[in-house]
C-alpha cells in the first residue's frame, strides 16, 4: 500500500479512538434480572416500571421531585454518565438466573446488577456476583438466609422475613391488648390458635419455619402449618386441612396466582378466621385486587408501600404521579422497592464516583441515605458491614395494611401497624366472606 | 486388555465418520482459546452434559428399544448426594461421585426389576411415574433441603479447587466435562459390541426370539437399564458442582426426561452419534433462538414453539433422527 | 366426622370430573394404541375457549359448551389428519415423543395467544355459589354441575359405543384395525372420529373446569398424567373402567383429608406434622406405578 494512505489511515484510527474516549460520556450498565414472563410475570412488570422510572429521574433533571438524584442529569461524580439498565427474564428459574447473570458479568460487562424478587433465583444469581466479584444490590427478596451467607458482593435494602413475621406477631400481641385503633381489649386466649399454608420454595418455606419460631416465643398455639406448590391448580384439600384446625388466625405466604387462588378457595368453603393475613407478595398485587374484589375487605397484609404513604410522604407522592401515568397503577410493594433498589445504585455510584467494583464496595459499605430521600417509610438505608448479616439494610421497616372500602366504595389499602401511624380503625374480627 | 482395545477400536465405521470425529474432537479441545462469548462456553458445557445424558439413555432407549422417559430421577440421585455429601461432611466430588453412581445403580435395580415387567407405552408412562414420585419425595424431605433445595456456598472453599470441582472460570468444568464424554464415547463404543449390547439389539428385533435363545432377556434389560443410569448419575453430581445449586423442581423435573430422551432420539437412538448429534442441534437450538426471540416483547415462547415443530416433523417423518437420514443417503449412494 | 363427610364427597365430586377428562384419552388409545402426550393441553384449550367464548358473548358459561365440544372435535380431527397420521407409521418412541411434541407446541401456542397469567371466570349462574347440606359438606355448584355433566358425558359415550353402528364400527377398528377394514370399515376416517371424540369430550370438562378453577397455558401436565393414571386402573380403551378409576383417583388425592381425619379423631399430634398436601397427586402416581406392576390390564382393561 502507499505510504501516503497508509498514514492517512493511522492518523485516522488515531483520530477516531482518542477524542472517542476522551469525550464519550460514560455509560454505566446495571444488568436487572426480573421474573418478566412466568407465573410472576405481573410482578415482574411492576419491577421493571419501577426501576425504569428510578433510572428515568436519575438521567434527567426533574425540577419537581425532591430527590437529590432528581437535581442532576445522570451521575454527577462521573461527569454526568447515564444508566443504563439491561434487563432480563428468568422466568422464576433459579439456573436460568444464574446463567443470565453469567452472560451479564462476562458478556455485557455490566458493572452491577439488580434484582431478582424470588429469592431462589436471587440465591443462585448473587453467588455468580458474589464469585466474580461484581456488586449486587437487591430490593425485594424477603428470605433471611440471603444475607447470612457472609456475601462481600451482595446489599439487600428490603427488610427482610425476620423482621416482618415479628412485626406481625407483634400487632397480634397488641391487637388483644387494644393498642390497635379501632378494637378495644380483649382475654388472648381468643386469639391463640394459628394455621398457616407457605408456597414451598425457599421464601415461603423459611416464612412457614419463621412463623413456628415466633409463635412459640409469643405463646400462640400453631395448630396447622403447611407447604404447598405455588403452581398447584386446586388448593381445596389445602384449605379443609386448615379449616379443620379449627385456627383463629390465617396466615399465608403466597405469590400472586396461589394468593387468589387460595382466598377464592377460602370463600367457597365458609372459612371463618378471625384474621386472615398474607405476607405481601401475591397478596398486595393489583390483580389480587382487581380479580377477588370485594371479598378481600378484613384481609391484612404486610407491605412496604401503599398509597396511603403518600400522605405521609410529600415525595412518595410525586414519584408516585409518575408512575401511575407511567403504568396506571399506582406504586406498590414490589415497584416502589425495585425504584429504592436503583435509586441505591444511583447513591452509590454517586458516593464511589467509578464503576472499579472495588470503589463500588467501598462506597456501599459506607453510604447512608436519609429517610427523607425515599418514597418507601424507612428511616434510611444503611447497609450493616459486621456481625451475622453483613450487606442487610439496618434501617427498614414494614408495615401491616388491611384491605377496606374508601367512601367513595373502592378498596383501599389501610395503615393498621405501626399503631401510631394508622390511617383508619381496624376491621375485627374478619366479616363473612 | 480385550476390552480396552474393543473400547478404543473404530474401525467399522466409515473412514469419513471418523475424519469428521477426529476434526470435532480438535474443535472440542481448541474451543476455549477461540474468542467465544461465556454465553457460547455455558452453551457447550450444557451441550456436553445433554450428550452423555443422552449416549446414556441410548443405551437401553436406543440399542434395546425400551423408551425410558423417568431419567430424571437419578440426575436428582447423582446431584444431591454429591451436594449434600459435599455441604455436610466436606467429601470431595471424585468420592461423592461414585457413591452417588452406586446409590443410583442401587435404586435402578430396585425399580428396574418390576419395571420392566412392562413394555411399550405402559413401561415409558411407568417411567415417568416412578420419576415424579421420587421427585415429589425430595420435595418435602428436609434432610436435602425439601422444594427449597440445597446450594454449594461459592464462597467457603478457594477455587480453583479440583478435589470438590469448585472453580470460578467455566473453562474448567468444560474441561472436567470434555474428559466424561471422551470416556463415555469410548465406553459405549465398548458396549455396542459388547455381549450385553448384542443381546440387547436381538431383543430389540423380537423379544420372543431372543427368548428363545436362552437369552435371559429381563436380567439384560435391568443392566442395561443401570448403565443409563450410571451415566445420567455421574453428570448429575458434575451438575451439583457446576450450579452449585439445586432443586427438585430444578433438576429432577420431567422436562429434564423427555428432553434427554429427545436428544437421543433426534440425532438418532441406537447409533453412537447420534445422542452427540442430537444435542448438538437441539442444545445451541434451545439457547440462541431464546435469545433472539424470547425476550422479545409479544413473542414469548416462539422460541418453543419451532422447537416443538422440529420435535413434532422429525418424529413424524424421520423418526430414525438425523442419523437415520444420513444412513438413508449412504444407502441410496451405494446403489 | 364432617372432615371425613367433605373429603369423601369432595373426592367423589372431583373423581367425576377427572373421569370426563380421562374419558377422551381411553378412547383415542382404544381405537388406536397411541397415547397422547397432548391431552392434557387439549383440556386447556377447551377451558381458554369456554372462558373467552362465555366473556366475548357474555353467555352463562355453561351454554359455552358446545362451543368448546365444537373446538375439541375439530381440533381433535385436525391433529389427525395434520399430524398423528403420520406418527402411526413410525416406531412407539417416536410415537411419543410425536404427541410430546404436540404438546409443547400447543402449550406455547397457547402461551404465545393468551400470556401466562391465571384466567379466571367471575359471572355466571353458578360461579361462586356452594350448597351447604349440613355435617361440614359444602358442595360448590360449579363442581356439582361439573360432575353431573360428567356422568351424562359418560352414559353418552357408552350409548354411542355400544347401541350406534358407529360406535360398533369403532369398537370393531379398536380391537383389529385390519379385519376392521376387511369388513369395509374405513379404518382412517375411525382413527380421525376417534380423536375428534376424544378431543370433543375433553374440551368440554375444560369448559366446565373452568367455571371453578383458573386457567393457565402450564396446566396441561398434570391432568394429563392423572389422566393416564385413571386409563390405566380403568384399562386402557374401557369406558366404564374410566368412571370407576376416575372416582378412585379422585378418593386418592383426598387422602390428605382421610389423614386429617384420623389425626382429629384419635388427637394423634404427630400426624398433624406430617405434611401430606404435598404428597397428594404423588399417591396417584405411586398408584399408577403399582397398578401397572400388579395388574397392567387395569379394573375392566381388555387390552394388554
Amino acid at each position: 500500500m502507499k505510504p501516503v494512505f497508509k498514514f492517512i489511515g493511522v492518523l485516522l484510527i488515531i483520530g477516531l479512538i482518542v477524542p472517542g474516549s476522551a469525550l464519550a460520556v460514560k455509560e454505566i450498565k446495571i444488568g436487572a434480572i426480573y421474573p418478566l414472563t412466568g407465573g410472576a410475570a405481573a410482578a415482574g412488570r411492576e419491577l421493571r416500571a419501577g426501576a425504569e422510572l428510578a433510572a428515568e429521574i436519575a438521567n434527567n433533571v426533574m425540577a419537581d421531585i425532591n430527590m437529590s438524584m432528581a437535581k442532576n442529569g445522570g451521575i454527577k461524580s462521573m461527569g454526568g454518565a447515564k444508566i443504563t439498565i439491561i434487563f432480563k427474564d428468568h422466568e422464576g428459574n433459579p439456573t436460568l438466573g444464574a446463567d443470565l447473570a453469567k452472560k451479564l458479568i462476562l458478556d455485557d460487562k455490566v458493572d452491577g446488577l439488580l434484582g431478582c424478587y424470588h429469592s431462589s433465583v436471587t440465591k443462585t444469581v448473587s453467588a455468580v456476583a458474589e464469585q466474580h466479584g461484581i456488586p449486587m444490590i437487591n430490593g425485594t427478596s424477603t428470605s433471611p438466609a440471603l444475607t447470612k451467607r457472609g456475601f462481600k458482593w451482595f446489599w439487600r435494602t428490603t427488610p427482610h422475613d425476620v423482621w416482618f413475621t415479628k412485626d406481625l406477631f407483634e400487632f397480634l400481641v397488641g391487637l388483644s391488648g387494644g393498642k390497635v385503633k379501632g378494637v378495644d381489649s380483649f382475654p388472648k386466649k381468643e386469639l391463640l390458635n394459628i394455621a398457616s399454608a407457605c408456597e414451598n420454595s425457599e421464601w415461603g418455606s423459611f416464612v412457614s419455619a419463621l412463623i413456628k419460631d415466633f409463635a412459640g416465643e409469643y405463646k400462640f398455639n400453631l395448630n396447622k402449618s403447611l407447604l404447598y406448590s405455588a403452581k398447584a391448580p386446586d388448593l381445596s384439600s389445602e384449605v379443609r386441612s386448615l379449616k379443620a384446625a379449627k385456627p383463629d388466625v390465617m396466615m399465608f405466604a403466597s405469590y400472586t396466582s396461589d394468593a387468589i387462588l387460595m382466598v377464592k378457595t377460602l370463600k367457597a368453603q365458609k372459612v371463618q378466621p378471625k384474621i386472615i393475613w398474607g405476607q405481601d407478595a401475591g397478596f398486595e398485587k393489583p390483580e389480587f385486587r382487581s380479580t377477588l374484589g370485594d371479598s378481600i375487605v378484613g384481609i391484612l397484609t404486610r407491605t412496604v408501600f401503599l398509597p396511603k404513604v403518600v400522605e405521609i410522604k410529600p415525595v412518595a407522592g410525586q414519584v408516585n404521579k409518575l408512575y401511575k401515568a407511567k403504568t396506571g397503577n399506582d406504586l406498590g410493594g414490589a415497584s416502589a422497592r425495585a425504584f429504592t433498589g436503583l435509586q441505591t445504585w444511583v447513591h452509590v455510584l454517586e458516593k464511589a464516583g467509578s464503576t472499579k467494583p472495588a470503589d463500588i464496595q467501598g462506597a456501599a459499605n459506607a453510604i447512608q441515605i436519609p429517610g427523607k430521600e425515599l418514597v418507601v417509610p424507612w428511616a434510611g438505608i444503611k447497609f450493616s458491614t459486621s456481625g451475622g448479616e453483613i450487606g442487610q439494610n439496618t434501617l427498614g421497616s414494614g408495615l401491616i395494611g388491611q384491605y377496606q372500602k374508601g367512601p367513595d366504595g373502592k378498596l383501599v389499602l389501610e395503615i393498621v401497624y405501626p399503631f401510631d401511624v394508622a390511617s383508619a380503625d381496624m376491621i375485627y374480627p374478619f366479616p363473612q366472606f | 486388555m480385550e476390552t480396552i482395545k474393543n473400547a478404543l477400536d473404530f474401525s467399522d465405521f466409515p473412514r469419513l465418520d471418523l475424519i469428521i470425529a477426529v476434526l470435532v474432537l480438535v474443535f472440542l479441545l481448541l474451543f476455549p482459546l477461540l474468542p467465544f462469548s461465556a454465553f457460547a462456553m455455558a452453551t457447550m458445557i450444557q451441550f456436553l452434559m445433554f450428550s452423555i445424558y443422552g449416549m446414556g439413555w441410548n443405551t437401553i432407549g436406543g440399542y434395546g428399544g425400551q423408551v425410558d422417559l423417568g431419567k430424571a430421577q437419578y440426575v436428582g440421585i447423582g446431584a444431591y448426594t454429591t451436594a449434600v455429601m459435599l455441604i455436610r461432611w466436606d467429601i470431595p466430588f471424585w468420592v461423592s461421585m461414585p457413591i452417588g453412581m452406586c446409590l443410583a445403580v442401587g435404586w435402578s435395580f430396585i425399580i428396574g426389576y418390576p419395571l420392566f415387567r412392562l413394555k411399550g407405552h405402559y413401561f415409558a408412562i411407568a417411567t415417568i411415574a416412578t420419576s415424579l414420585v421420587l421427585k415429589a419425595l425430595f420435595e418435602v424431605w428436609t434432610f436435602v433441603g425439601a422444594a427449597r433445595g440445597l446450594e454449594i456456598s461459592p464462597i467457603k472453599y478457594d477455587p480453583p479447587d479440583f478435589l470438590r470441582l469448585i472453580f470460578k472460570e467455566d473453562v474448567y468444568y468444560y474441561f472436567v466435562i470434555l474428559g466424561f464424554f471422551i470416556l463415555g464415547i469410548f465406553y459405549i463404543n465398548w458396549f455396542r459390541k459388547s455381549r450385553l449390547g448384542f443381546q440387547l439389539r436381538c431383543i430389540k428385533d423380537n423379544e420372543a426370539v431372543a427368548q428363545s435363545l436362552g437369552i435371559n432377556v429381563r436380567w439384560a434389560k435391568v443392566k442395561t437399564y443401570a448403565i443409563a443410569t450410571a451415566f445420567v448419575s455421574v453428570v448429575g453430581s458434575f451438575h451439583a458442582c457446576y450450579i452449585k445449586a439445586i432443586e427438585p423442581e430444578d433438576t429432577m423435573s420431567l422436562d429434564i426426561s423427555i428432553l434427554i430422551a429427545l436428544m437421543a432420539m433426534l440425532g438418532g437412538a441406537g447409533s453412537l452419534w447420534g445422542p452427540i448429534i442430537g444435542a448438538g442441534i437441539l442444545i445451541p437450538l434451545k439457547s440462541y433462538l431464546k435469545e433472539w426471540l424470547g425476550a422479545t416483547a409479544g413473542l414469548v415462547g416462539i422460541d418453543l414453539i419451532i422447537y416443538a415443530l422440529i420435535i413434532m416433523l422429525v418424529s413424524a417423518f424421520e423418526p430414525r433422527g438425523i442419523w437415520g437420514i444420513i444412513e438413508k443417503i449412504r444407502r441410496r449412494r451405494r446403489k | 366426622m364432617d372432615i371425613l363427610l367433605s373429603s369423601i364427597v369432595a373426592g367423589l365430586l372431583f373423581g367425576m370430573v377427572l373421569a370426563m377428562v380421562a374419558l377422551g384419552l381411553t378412547i383415542i388409545f382404544g381405537v388406536m394404541d397411541i397415547v397422547n402426550f397432548a391431552h392434557g393441553e387439549f383440556l386447556m384449550i377447551g377451558m381458554y375457549t369456554g372462558l373467552l367464548t362465555a366473556q366475548a358473548t357474555g353467555l352463562e358459561p355453561l351454554l359455552t359448551i358446545p362451543v368448546a365440544a365444537a373446538v375439541g372435535f375439530l381440533l381433535g380431527v385436525l391433529c389427525y389428519f395434520g399430524f398423528i397420521k403420520f406418527l402411526l407409521r413410525g416406531p412407539m418412541i417416536a410415537q411419543l415423543l410425536g404427541t410430546f411434541g404436540l404438546m409443547l407446541f400447543l402449550r406455547n401456542l397457547a402461551l404465545l395467544v393468551f400470556g401466562s397469567e391465571d384466567r379466571a371466570l367471575h359471572h355466571g349462574v353458578l360461579v361462586g355459589k356452594s350448597f351447604d347440606v349440613g355435617m361440614g359438606i359444602i358442595l360448590p355448584a360449579t363442581k356439582l354441575a361439573a360432575a353431573g355433566l360428567s356422568v351424562v358425558a359418560f352414559w353418552g359415550i357408552w350409548i354411542l359405543m355400544n347401541r350406534t353402528k358407529i360406535g360398533n364400527a369403532l369398537r370393531a377398528t379398536a380391537l383389529n384395525a385390519q379385519g376392521a377394514r376387511y369388513m369395509g370399515i374405513p379404518t382412517e376416517r375411525m382413527n380421525a372420529l376417534a380423536w375428534g371424540i376424544g378431543g370433543g369430550t375433553v374440551t368440554i370438562s375444560g369448559a366446565l373446569i373452568v367455571n371453578f378453577w383458573s386457567v393457565n397455558p402450564f396446566m396441561g401436565l398434570l391432568f394429563t398424567m392423572i389422566a393416564f393414571a385413571i386409563v390405566a386402573l380403568g384399562g386402557f380403551g374401557s369406558v366404564p373402567g374410566a368412571f370407576f378409576a376416575g372416582l378412585v383417583v379422585g378418593m386418592i388425592t383426598e387422602i390428605p383429608g382421610f389423614w386429617d381425619f384420623i389425626t382429629y379423631t384419635f388427637n394423634l399430634d404427630w400426624m398433624a406434622n406430617v405434611p401430606m398436601t404435598s404428597f397428594k397427586y404423588m399417591w396417584v402416581y405411586l398408584a399408577y406405578f403399582l397398578i401397572m406392576v400388579i395388574r397392567p390390564r387395569g379394573l375392566f382393561g381388555w387390552k394388554q
